[in-house]
């Protein structure tokens, strides 16, 4: 067994237990941080696959950001876990059965399938100074232009979606206002009142 | 070495993973969406693994769009789950159901 | 790396990938030591410069001038008690101070300390330091989701969303510093800066510079953007339930990462190792080398210390606004600014 094999099977084998927990566990933050396990170890399996700009995105991207903001939600979201569980057991047959019927098939196709080292052997090691981002680059601002450009527009989208969906106007919120604070001058604030001295008795 | 099949298998355990997940927790929103999260996952490696042993960039560019179209999917999704949670106070899907005719 | 550790190796068994990995673990340790003593002696620093500025003295009293008393700290901190608070989340609650230690170690193994000098010489350097240093995230969320305590949960999301929104501004800052270098390999934006003080990216990219300055003091959670502690407010923030070694991990944690700040700071805009005299100097000390990061360094760390000892705390939502509404649009602006300087008119070779 070389180096790469274990290193593989050990990350296949975290990342297979870890996706087992994140959908059995009761707890929801759990689950999303068995999931972000599940992330990072793909990840790294990615890199033995030479797609070392992807890889390292999913972690940005994935691991970096979204995963955040589940553990936002789920956090700030008062969850009553119990009752989301009801009918689990129920339903454990039949999605078990679904799985490994499904997982069959696939394992059947994969395994005799043309898909084994003697009919497509594994590509020699990448050059020391190639680089997958900039090939990546390449591609994506030349062949792929136009849907690089679609995907921007979808995120932007995304992004005002999401923005005009949750944000809740406060009329109650109090703001400063650094302008007019700087702008502010002795006369508005100060008013001198002359009055003649009284006499107190 | 480790072959293609290898990587073509692991994708398909957490494929069927997924679709457990989704069978099993399918009262909690935000499970549901992990479990999507997870299938893309899953398929994303099968591309990956492709791309590598057919030598091939466009597999990878496509992993790019994935990720991108998902990450917006769950940022939408879960303010979604927020706006849901701030009308009806639950994310049960059972109780999402003033549409049933 | 020195004959008799090879000389050592020759004992092992011949198997290519122990070797690989030994002399890559010589490395690390010769990379974690030193920073370990920095960052002990980072918070010393800390306590006599703002002594002093301060006008008293600091720690005086533990060895010559108060030299030991960063010793005597770690010596406290270890023989202290952890104490678990009921009902927390036990593996977590002790996961939490290691998964805020990792990354702000891990992303050493990319940062090049002279031309030769660095433990992976990778070509997406600047991605993986983005991207590891954007797990650290994690220590803060789970220490106070997992310590059961409103303060300490309250400061996870203060510190959560703060540090996620200002990592916006640092990506985008860092884009405009690869876009002028050409190259996402820190090694290679270094050597780009090379030629003396003028060829730094500090110049052409000065707005740059302070924008990812401060954010990386906002990253940080340092004063003035402690929010995330503010004693005053919120006890000690998300580490209030931590005590003894579990809590050293987070305030090393902080050092770690405020030293990692500095030195990507001076690696992105300052020229890195490279020498302000240009590198046809006649004098040793004056040419390029490990000296003059080390320098550049310790002048941005006294910047965050300095800060500290001058700046009132921030509001959150004045943290917030400045954020996302004065550093995004301006990183932003400039990259839209650059790329037009670069490619449309003549003066793009200001950037180069």
């Amino acid at each position: 067994m070389t180096f790469e094999q274990l290193v593989f099977y050990f990350l296949a084998s975290v990342a297979v237990i870890a996706a087992g927990l994140v959908i059995t566990v009761r707890n929801p933050v759990r689950a999303a941080l068995f999931l972000i396990l599940t992330f990072f170890t793909v990840a790294v399996i990615w890199l033995l696959l030479e797609a070392e700009f992807l890889a390292i995105v999913l972690v940005l991207v994935y691991v970096g950001a979204v995963m955040v903001l589940f553990l936002f939600v789920v956090m700030m979201l008062d969850i009553d876990t119990d009752q989301l569980r009801e009918g689990f057991a129920e339903y454990l047959p039949i999605g078990a059965t679904v799985a490994v019927i499904i997982l069959l098939q696939l394992v059947i196709v994969f395994s005799f399938g043309p898909f084994d080292l003697e009919q497509m052997p594994a590509p020699a090691a990448a050059a020391v100074d190639y680089s997958n981002t900039h090939q990546l680059g390449l591609l994506l601002y030349t062949y792929y232009v136009y849907p690089f450009e679609l995907a921007a527009v979808l995120l932007l989208l995304a992004m005002v979606a999401a923005i005009a969906l949750s944000l809740r106007g406060r009329l109650s919120a109090k703001r400063q206002r650094p302008d007019a604070q700087v702008r502010v001058r002795k006369e508005d604030r100060l008013r001198i009142v002359k009055m003649n001295a009284e006499k107190q008795d | 070495m480790i072959a293609l099949s290898d990587y073509l298998i692991l994708g398909a355990i957490l494929f069927s993973i997924s679709v457990t997940g989704i069978y099993l927790n399918r009262k909690n929103v935000i499970i549901l969406l992990m479990s999507i999260e997870l299938m893309l996952l899953s398929v994303n490696l099968n591309f990956i693994a492709f791309s590598y042993y057919l030598n091939d960039l466009a597999g990878q560019v496509f992993v790019f769009f994935i990720l991108t179209v998902a990450a917006a999917e769950s940022a939408i999704g879960l303010a979604i789950i927020i706006v849901l949670f701030r009308r009806r106070h639950t994310i049960n899907i059972e109780d999402l159901d003033s549409l049933k005719g | 790396m020195p004959e008799w550790i090879l000389y050592l190796l020759d004992f092992l068994p011949d198997w290519d990938w122990l070797h690989v990995l030994l002399i890559a673990l010589i490395k690390v340790v010769a990379i974690f030591i030193p920073l370990v003593v920095a960052v002990a002696y980072l918070p010393y620093a800390e306590r006599k410069i703002i002594g002093y500025m301060q006008i008293r003295i600091g720690p005086n009293r533990v060895g010559p001038r108060g030299w030991l008393q960063p010793i005597a700290d770690a010596l406290k901190l270890i023989l202290k008690e952890i104490i678990v608070p009921t009902k927390s989340n036990k593996y977590l609650f002790i996961l939490a101070p290691i998964l805020a230690m990792g990354p702000a170690i891990a992303v050493w193994s990319v940062i090049p300390f002279t031309d030769t000098l660095v433990l992976a010489d990778i070509n997406a350097g600047l991605l993986f330091v983005l991207a590891v240093s954007s797990i650290g995230v994690y220590g803060i969320i789970i220490a106070g989701w997992a310590s059961n305590s409103k303060y300490a949960f309250l400061s996870a999301m203060r510190a959560s969303a703060q540090i996620v929104s200002y990592e916006l501004a640092m990506g985008f800052a860092l884009v405009t510093v690869l876009m002028a270098a050409g190259s996402l390999n820190l090694r290679e934006i270094v050597l780009a800066q090379s030629g003396g003080l003028t060829n730094w990216y500090l110049w052409p990219l000065f707005p740059m510079f302070m924008v990812y300055f401060i954010s990386g003091v906002a990253e940080t959670n340092r004063a003035p953007f402690d929010v995330a502690e503010g004693e005053s407010e919120i006890v000690a923030g998300f580490h209030v339930e931590y005590s003894g070694m579990t809590f050293a991990v987070f305030f090393l944690a902080e050092y770690a990462n405020m030293i990692l700040i500095a030195t990507l700071t001076s690696l992105m805009f300052l020229g890195g190792w490279m020498s302000p005299f240009g590198a046809a100097s006649d004098i040793i000390i004056l040419g390029d080398g490990i000296h003059w990061l080390l320098l550049k360094t310790s002048f941005l760390l006294f910047f965050f210390l300095w800060f500290r000892a001058t700046f009132p705390r921030y509001r959150y939502d004045q943290i917030m606004r400045l954020g996302w509404k004065v550093f995004l649009p301006l990183t932003i602006f400039w990259i839209v600014f650059m790329g037009v300087m670069m490619f449309l008119t003549p003066w793009g070779y200001l950037f180069h």
